[in-house]
């Protein structure tokens, strides 16, 4: 029988992985864009294992904004990206420092 | 009494999709069936001329990675928010008929700002592939 | 060990496989294969608990439109690999060991024990309906105001991804189908009159 800590704990690993890649892919803003994505997904999977556990509509409605909204942030990220890309030619974090002080 | 329902629904709910497994296991077969017989009867006699460059003077193998143009990344954009207005529609059709006159004037309310952002990127010539 | 149990561990491994390949790749391609791979798991992980709309969904939208997306902007954008992976290893040991201590953290607050709890009956099926419709209720009745906010960002994305991507390209000879369609032959021919001349005898012919 799958009980609410199996889920949870699904979400609890995807997003430590998230985590961790953001630290080992530092450089790379794909990578990052990605973590993100995981970490949204982690959130979303305990939203909806709460949602089916309690009863409770408001969860997986919920679920469904974060995917709307996510998908718009992604879009606009990566049209960022992009653009950044066009005019610095990388994509490495490290090199977009023009409001360093 | 419960549990044992819980239970019961539980095992009804995997029963559903066994029509799905059935279907992937067709699918998965019958890709495997016809690519092993493709390798087993095709006849193979491979020759250097083969793989060189043909007519148009493409090279027959070389880097996947070609650069791609940045008007295949706008359509995906606007497929992406077409498709989330898709996605809203299906639940906005399956209770229509409960809640009524409201969830008309709901979705117009919702079609129309989406279609404040078409006219936008039509006006802009987004859409067209120049 | 049920069969579902059996299902869910199936489907979690892979996630998880998924989640640490999209980490760990060199080639962006191949992260973005393995992130399909973990939405994929993941909205099986859904179907389990019956929350079909959502993981169609997430098929849908994710895989399906954002995906493609990050694939786009990574086959558009040729990026030297070696040079985004600078720092790799030296980071390794304290995203894993962040990663871990997080873990911990996590599973402690969670309290194993007091979530051994059996699912409920599917609480749609207890109000005799479909998951979609379950939602759809909430979603247009109780959340109205969050639904139009939601056109509202849809909108904003769509204007801000065309306004920052979109470039005009200069010197493109552009085909004007309704202009060629209404061309008459006036346009294109001129029809003059001219009087005949006799040819010199003395020329070539």
């Amino acid at each position: 029988m799958i009980t609410l800590a199996h889920y949870i704990v699904l979400g609890a690993v995807l997003f430590c992985i998230a985590v961790a890649g953001i630290f080992i892919n530092r450089k790379n803003v794909i990578v990052l864009l990605m973590a993100i994505e995981l970490m949204l997904l982690a959130v979303n999977i305990n939203f909806i294992a709460f949602s089916r556990f309690f009863g409770d509509v408001a969860g997986q409605v919920f679920v469904f904004f974060i995917l709307t909204v996510a998908a718009a942030e992604s879009a606009i990220g990566l049209a960022i990206l992009t653009l950044l890309f066009r005019n610095r030619r990388t994509i490495n974090v490290a090199e977009f420092d023009d409001l360093r002080g | 009494m419960c549990a044992v329902l819980a239970a019961e629904v539980a095992g009804a709910v995997l029963a559903q999709y066994w029509p799905i497994l059935l279907f992937m296991a067709v699918a998965a077969g019958l890709g495997m069936a016809l690519l092993t017989i493709g390798l087993v009867v095709a006849p193979r006699r491979p020759a250097a001329q083969k793989l060189s460059p043909y007519e148009c003077g493409f090279e027959a193998f070389e880097d996947a990675r070609m650069k791609f143009d940045v008007r295949y990344y706008l359509i995906a954009i606007l497929f992406i928010i077409f498709d989330l207005e898709i996605a809203f529609l299906f639940p906005w059709a399956v209770v229509f008929d409960r809640i009524g006159l409201v969830a008309l004037i709901e979705m117009v309310l919702f079609i129309a700002l989406l279609v404040v952002g078409f006219i936008y990127i039509w006006k802009k010539g987004a859409l067209e592939w120049e | 060990m049920t069969i579902q149990l059996l299902a869910f561990y199936f489907f979690a491994f892979f996630a998880v496989l998924g989640a640490l390949l999209v980490i760990t790749l060199r080639n962006p391609v191949h992260a973005v294969l393995s992130l399909v791979l973990t939405f994929f798991s993941v909205a099986c992980i859904w179907m389990l608990m019956q929350a079909e709309f959502l993981a169609l969904v997430l098929i849908v939208v994710y895989v399906g439109a954002v995906m493609v997306l990050f694939l786009f902007v990574v086959m558009m954008l040729d990026i030297k690999v070696a040079a985004a992976r600078e720092g790799f290893i030296r980071h390794l040991p304290v995203g894993i060991g962040v990663a871990l201590i997080m873990l911990a953290e996590m599973v402690t607050l969670i309290g194993l024990r007091a979530m051994q709890v059996a699912p409920p009956p599917n609480p749609a099926a207890m109000h005799g309906e479909s998951n979609v419709a379950w939602i759809g209720t909430a979603l247009y009745t109780q959340y109205l105001l969050p639904f139009e906010v939601a056109a509202m960002i849809l909108t904003v994305g769509i204007v801000a991804a065309v306004a920052l991507t979109l470039r005009h390209r200069v010197g493109v000879r552009h085909q004007n189908a309704s202009q060629q369609v209404a061309a008459v032959a006036r346009d294109r021919v001129r029809l003059v009159s001219m009087p005949a001349e006799r040819g010199d005898p003395g020329a070539q012919p």
